[in-house]
């Protein structure tokens, strides 16, 4: 097999689009996807859709792929570094989802996506311990998982407000990439998480990070709150951004040479609510990531 | 340096942002078998603040296990079933990957709330497997998925009827309401047999059942050759001549099956 930058040249170029996840759509005021992409086309040029097997997928991602619209499959259920997490049961119901869905690739938070086993009241997300020994079990998963399904994956830094590890998030997902020749999704509103958790600027790590295998962004709204004097930020996905996610945001897009899509997440906000978000994240795109669908 | 097993550190890190007083054991000098003393250092290092952010983690894991055990939390009170969160046991399916609902029935609850606690252990159970892929066949025999035969005190059956009744339409929200642990108490002697089966309809039923029924299937627990199940239901009474039909009727009525 080529390697993940030859291999970069089959990936399609999606531009900018919007997520959703099962039942996304119940909650009153919530995002239409497919309205959102009638209304402005360009704004929801694919669906990134959020996938936990035991729920399956709902209308609105049926639907959606039913009409050949662009999709990726955002796993939201499996913790890559735990060869038990493959089981038989779950690859194939992957497999099905991916043959309904023909996503661009698969992506997701590379992290404890649940407790102990897979089970009712046990799912959860925490980072990856930071550390040069969780790199390989890391990878490993990520391979499995690209060898079940023949899709890349592309692994993404999870949010959180209590770190453990001494490497720097950049690095230890570098590392990771490297060591699964694989891309690599960045949501900017996590990363602004990780660095304000440490107490750090936030663009530090950037200058080092291998920037050539970023494929993805994220960008989401999130809230600052205090607890005991300890400020942490709740990745709310609502429609304020906050500006360390911007600095973010607007560097990534500067340094990632590769990238094929942005995702602004906001499913539970309404159109009209959403729309100068996603004007503000479209005047950041180079022209290549801007085209009509 | 000493070992560092990352799953293991993101385990006791599951388990520090339940319990706090486990979050203030792994920061102390008390030892602890389950972490090397680099990967107690690497947790010793995070702000017990940044524990405390998501301050319905545990009230979430809590609705789960009244929605599955209402009759016993409503004989133990709330209180006392939050304190699973705190027990070796919840620690044991934190890093044994294990089932939180399961963990809770078969081992912690222990003999807490008698037969009542067999009956919801063997409903959650039933309702897992239902879910659980099937390996490949291999000729042998086992009590089919969901069903669950049990022994329990006997009139356990009814005493848990009735609870489950006064609970109402909305165990949670009666739960809820209970400002105190029931003060009835569930029979405790004597022996009933019953079995959880699946229903036509996707529902569990249950029902009483005879004490041969329940330990052969009890004794199908694992995938066993035919002759040697055929061997058991005889000496639990069956002629000789009947065993091999009598399996089959198993088979056919969905107790058993080929697994």
């Amino acid at each position: 097999m080529p390697d993940f930058l030859a291999r970069l040249d089959l990936l399609p170029t999606l531009g900018l689009g919007v997520s959703t996840e099962y039942g996304a759509r119940r909650q009153d005021g919530a995002l239409d996807p497919a309205a959102l992409r009638a209304e402005h086309p360009a704004f929801a040029r694919f669906l990134e859709v959020g996938v936990e097997i035991v729920k399956g997928l709902d209308d609105d991602a049926r639907a959606w792929a039913a009409r050949g619209w662009p999709t990726t499959y955002h796993f939201l259920d499996v913790n890559l570094d735990e060869p038990d997490d493959f089981d038989r049961g779950w690859l194939d119901a992957v497999r099905e989802t991916v043959a309904i869905l023909e996503p661009a690739w698969l992506c997701g938070d590379a992290g404890l996506w649940h407790f102990g086993g897979r089970d009712r009241g046990q799912m959860l997300l925490l980072p990856p311990v930071l550390e040069p020994e969780a790199v390989t079990p890391m990878a490993e998963g990520i391979i499995a998982l690209r060898e079940a399904t023949g899709r890349e994956v592309l692994p993404e830094n999870p949010p959180g407000s209590a770190f453990v590890g001494r490497l720097h998030l950049l690095e230890f997902f570098a590392r990771t990439a490297e060591a699964a020749d694989t891309g690599l999704l960045l949501d900017c509103a996590h990363l602004a998480m990780f660095q304000r958790a440490r107490g750090l600027d936030p663009l530090a790590g950037f200058d080092d990070f291998a920037w050539q295998r970023v494929v993805e962004l994220h960008i989401a709204g999130g809230q600052v709150h205090e607890h005991d004097g300890f400020a942490w930020v709740e990745d709310d996905h609502g429609v304020a951004v906050l500006p360390d996610t911007w600095t973010i945001a607007r560097a990534a897009i500067e340094r990632a040479v590769n990238l094929r899509a942005i995702v602004v997440e906001c499913e539970r906000n309404p159109i009209a609510a959403v729309v100068p978000l996603f004007e503000a994240v479209q005047a950041l795109l180079p022209a290549r990531l801007r085209s009509d669908p | 340096m000493s070992e560092l097993d990352p799953r293991r550190v993101q385990q006791a890190l599951v388990c520090m942002l339940f319990d706090p007083d486990y979050a203030a054991r792994v920061r102390g000098r008390e030892p602890l078998p389950e972490l090397s003393e680099r990967e107690r250092e690497l947790l010793r290092e995070l702000d017990p603040r940044a524990l405390a952010t998501d301050r319905m983690r545990r009230a979430r894991a809590l609705h789960v296990i009244l929605d599955e055990y209402p009759v016993s939390a409503a004989m133990l009170g709330i209180d006392v079933v939050d304190r699973f969160f705190s027990s070796p046991e919840f620690r044991a399916c934190v890093f044994d990957r294990g089932s939180m609902a399961l963990d809770f029935g078969e081992r912690w609850l222990g003999d807490r709330t008698a037969g009542v606690g067999a009956i919801e252990a063997g409903l959650a159970r039933a309702r897992r497997e239902l879910g659980r892929e099937r390996l490949e066949s291999t000729q042998k025999l086992r009590r089919a998925p969901g069903v669950i035969p049990l022994q329990v005190p006997d009139g356990t059956l009814a005493w848990y009827r009735r609870a489950r009744e006064r609970l109402g339409p909305d165990p949670l929200q009666a739960l809820t309401k209970l400002r105190k642990p029931w003060p009835h108490k569930p029979p405790r002697r004597g022996r009933q047999h019953l079995l959880i089966e699946p229903q036509v309809d996707g529902t569990l039923g249950i029902a009483t059942a005879s004490e041969p029924l329940v330990e052969l299937l009890r004794a199908a627990e694992d995938p066993r050759p035919r002759a040697e199940l055929a061997s058991v239901a005889i000496e639990l009474g069956a002629d000789s001549h009947d065993a091999d039909e009598l399996l089959d009727d198993l088979l056919r009525d969905k107790l058993l099956c080929e697994w």
